[in-house]
């Protein structure tokens, strides 16, 4: 980055101050006063600081001390006491640990894919041309806006107990009935069910993705005689797949890292019967509420470990089903 | 042409790496050092002071402390206090934070599950230095201002004592049609008298209950314990108890849970962080004595009553407990200034009133004698219960032990666990001896 940067900034030095030669340019900066390009720099990374601080500070410098507590046992109250592997051993032989690894593979295993299925079905949807099809796309989009807000997972926690909206709806159509908050076995499909409502990311990202599929081809299929499903999965899955790649790496990270929601629907327990304890969950309980701070930074790095096992794995799948455009193969 | 292919290629792989590595980024804490505490000296009047005051309840309780607050200031006009309050587990969670980074409040309330772990790890201002200065205690029964001492040091100043006690809602048992239970139920008196009111309540809309599983709950297994002369933890703050006595304790009401008796955990669980007495659905809960106002308050009626909790083999044993103790940060730049807003709040007859039964039954006389309790009313039958049980109490307060609030935490979880049928008495047992020993002292 920084070297293209230089490279940019010596060349239109060089441009605007044509008695001297580009050559000479960094062998006088040191000395005389400061060439241009090097006070470009300078304010390049002046304008950069914010960030850079912030990065430096509040994000690599935690994660830096937090690979070390991951070896330590720390209370909060006492030093730091450096335990080597222990808390990574403990981790395996944990049962709880066990559970949240199952119930957040769970739900990003199966999350994960309902949500993009829906995005995509509703970004195709709102990708015909129809009458007041703007107003749609606000409308399905909606929800996604206030998305990540405490109010929702307080509204869904209502709707899923006795007598809530869902309880009604079982009972109207002839189901068993219930709440769902207090049955461990329907807390994940409840949980599952609130983040597929919250399409409206990777639907907008569908949406635009789309719109770049030239209308050429799908009318060229359509003329060879390929019904809407063939023109389907000829044509608009190969020509999105990079944005479905791209959708699939967020949604996947971003599951991986739920909280918020399973906290304020469990009531802060994890519970009913650990059905909703998430890995995060998990590592704030230990971390938080047990004080286990060591123990609740080796699980960070497990799950960054994971996580970016994960992510390669998908890049490396990527190859053989993402297509990207002037792709010849 | 190939030239262009990767470029494109790459720059979108790039691109999305980096939203991938932007979106990975984790965070977490650090801290640490040492605390300091200094002289006490009559507090200054001639400078203005700040202090912090923090506590964990509800928004009636708010409002009592915002009164009392006023007060206090009125009194030390140069004193202005900051106020804030959490949730129960909020509340740990933000203490917790602030213990770490040495920046607790100057005064905020405590309880005898976590004095122990701040008091030994030097978070807490030792308030003995304060007392006869700028805090009295003249007036305090020993026993109880010993419980918020540790290891030699005064780190906190109870408020208020509560007891064990079993709540009954009589609207709902007059409505069944079910007489209420007597005085001196034995543990299997209970357990038959909740049997009696679940089937009475069966076909009540909704469906009520005789009582709430009270497995999951340490205090009264310790209850209960002491009930055998057995005491809960030994002096270096391992359990004083076996194995076979905590298997002993869930099996004993087992068949009530595989008979359906109790309030059922699905319904419990969802009106959370109401019980089901609240809710009018269950007519009796075992609970500490001072919950009763906000009890009566939820379930829409004044119509409740005190028991004392069952007994067993050995009689009653009923023990006090401090409900709440005030302690101050040992960083605290005014030590003099929290003493004495403690001292206020403790001893102040006016707090007393202000406060009724609502934080227990008030420690000190002169605030007990304070309160204006209707005849009747839910105070006045909190401070007769408690005068009545004094006869029984004979045990002494169990000694907090460090790390009892996340072994407390564990042993209901697990309860919970049981009641949903996921556990057996003997993993209930197994599980909490394995999480006692990681969080408890001893061995």
């Amino acid at each position: 980055m920084s070297a293209t940067t230089t490279e940019r900034g010596r060349r239109a030095g060089g441009g605007s101050v044509r008695a001297a030669p580009p050559s000479s340019a960094p062998a006088r900066g040191g000395a005389g006063k400061p060439s241009r390009s090097r006070a470009d720099t300078r304010a390049g990374y002046a304008f950069l600081s914010p960030w850079l601080l912030g990065f430096v500070l509040l994000t690599a410098g935690p994660m830096l001390m937090s690979l070390y507590l991951a070896f330590t046992d720390y209370d909060l109250f006492q030093a730091p006491q450096f335990v080597g592997i222990d808390n990574f051993t403990t981790l395996f032989a944990d049962p709880r640990f066990l559970k949240s690894a199952q119930v957040t593979a769970l739900y990003v295993f199966v999350g994960v894919p309902v949500k993009l299925a829906a995005a995509l079905a509703v970004a195709m949807l709102l990708n015909a041309k129809h009458r007041g099809q703007g107003a749609y796309r606000s409308m399905f989009y909606a929800p996604s806006l206030i998305g990540a807000s405490v109010s929702v997972a307080i509204v869904w926690r209502a709707m899923f107990i006795d007598d809530g909206i869902a309880d009604q709806a079982q009972q109207f159509f002839g189901l068993p009935g219930g709440g769902w908050v207090g049955d461990p076995d329907m807390t994940m499909p409840m949980m599952i069910l609130l983040a597929v409502w919250q399409f409206g990311a990777p639907m907008v990202i569908f949406l635009a993705g789309l719109k770049q599929i030239p209308a050429e081809l799908l009318e060229a299929a359509a003329v060879d005689g390929a019904g809407p499903v063939r023109r389907f999965l000829s044509v608009t899955v190969p020509m999105l797949s990079p944005v479905l790649f791209f959708n699939l790496l967020l949604e996947t990270i971003g599951a991986f890292q739920i909280f918020s929601s399973a906290f304020i629907i469990s009531g802060g327990t994890g519970g009913p019967a650990d059905s909703t304890l998430f890995y995060t969950f998990y590592l704030y309980i230990k971390g938080f509420t047990e004080f286990r701070m060591g123990y609740a930074s080796a699980m960070a790095w497990v799950l960054v470990l994971v996580v970016g096992i994960i992510t390669a794995i998908l890049f490396r799948t990527s190859r053989a089903w993402v297509h990207y455009t002037g792709d010849v193969r | 042409m190939v030239r262009t292919r990767t470029t494109t290629r790459k720059a979108a792989v790039h691109a999305t790496a980096i939203a991938a590595a932007s979106a990975l980024a984790l965070s977490a804490c650090g801290g640490g050092g040492t605390a300091a505490s200094a002289d006490a000296a009559p507090v200054a009047t001639d400078r203005d002071i700040e202090l912090s005051l923090v506590w964990w309840g509800d928004d009636d309780r708010a409002s009592r402390y915002q009164e009392a607050v006023t007060l206090f200031e009125e009194k030390y006009p140069n004193i202005d206090v900051q106020t804030q309050f959490q949730a129960w587990d909020d509340y740990w969670t933000a203490r917790s934070t602030e213990a770490a980074g040495q920046t607790l409040p100057d005064v905020f309330q405590m309880d005898l599950a976590y004095i122990h772990q701040y008091a030994s790890n030097n978070r807490l201002l030792d308030l003995s230095t304060q007392v006869g200065v700028n805090l009295e205690t003249g007036e305090y029964d020993e026993t109880l201002l010993g419980s918020g001492s540790v290891d030699g040091g005064q780190y906190g100043i109870p408020t208020s004592t509560n007891t064990l006690g079993m709540i009954h809602h009589d609207d709902l048992l007059e409505e069944l049609g079910v007489e209420a239970p007597e005085a001196g139920l034995t543990w299997d008196e209970y357990d038959a008298w909740i049997r009696e009111v679940s089937a009475a309540g069966a076909d009540h809309d909704p469906q009520v209950y005789g009582g709430t599983d009270y497995t999951g709950t340490l205090w009264l297994f310790i209850q209960w314990l002491l009930q055998q002369g057995k005491d809960a933890f030994a002096e270096d703050g391992s359990p004083a108890f076996e194995k076979a006595d905590l298997v002993a304790w869930v099996e004993r009401s087992q068949p009530m849970r595989d008979d359906g008796v109790f309030y059922p955990v699905e319904r419990a669980k969802q009106v959370e962080p109401l019980t089901g007495l609240q809710v009018n659905e269950a007519t009796t809960e075992l609970t500490w004595d001072n919950m009763m106002a906000g009890y009566a308050a939820s379930a829409g009626t004044d119509n409740v009553g005190l028991l004392p909790v069952p007994t067993g083999a050995e009689g009653s044993q009923q023990f006090w407990k401090p409900s709440m103790l005030l302690s101050s940060s040992a960083t605290t730049e005014e030590p003099d200034a929290a003493a004495k807003l403690i001292d206020f709040l403790v001893n102040d007859p006016e707090v007393g009133k202000i406060f009724g039964t609502s934080k227990g039954v008030p420690a000190v006389p002169a605030q007990k004698d304070a309160m204006e309790v209707a005849e009747g009313s839910v105070d006045d039958t909190i401070v007769s219960y408690e005068e009545e049980v004094a006869e029984r109490v004979t045990a002494e307060t169990p000694i907090p032990v460090e790390g009892y609030g996340v072994v407390e935490a564990e042993f209901k979880r697990l309860g919970e666990e049981l009641s949903y049928g996921n556990i057996t008495a003997e993993e209930f047992a197994d599980q909490w001896f394995q999480s006692a020993g990681s969080n408890l002292g001893g061995e």
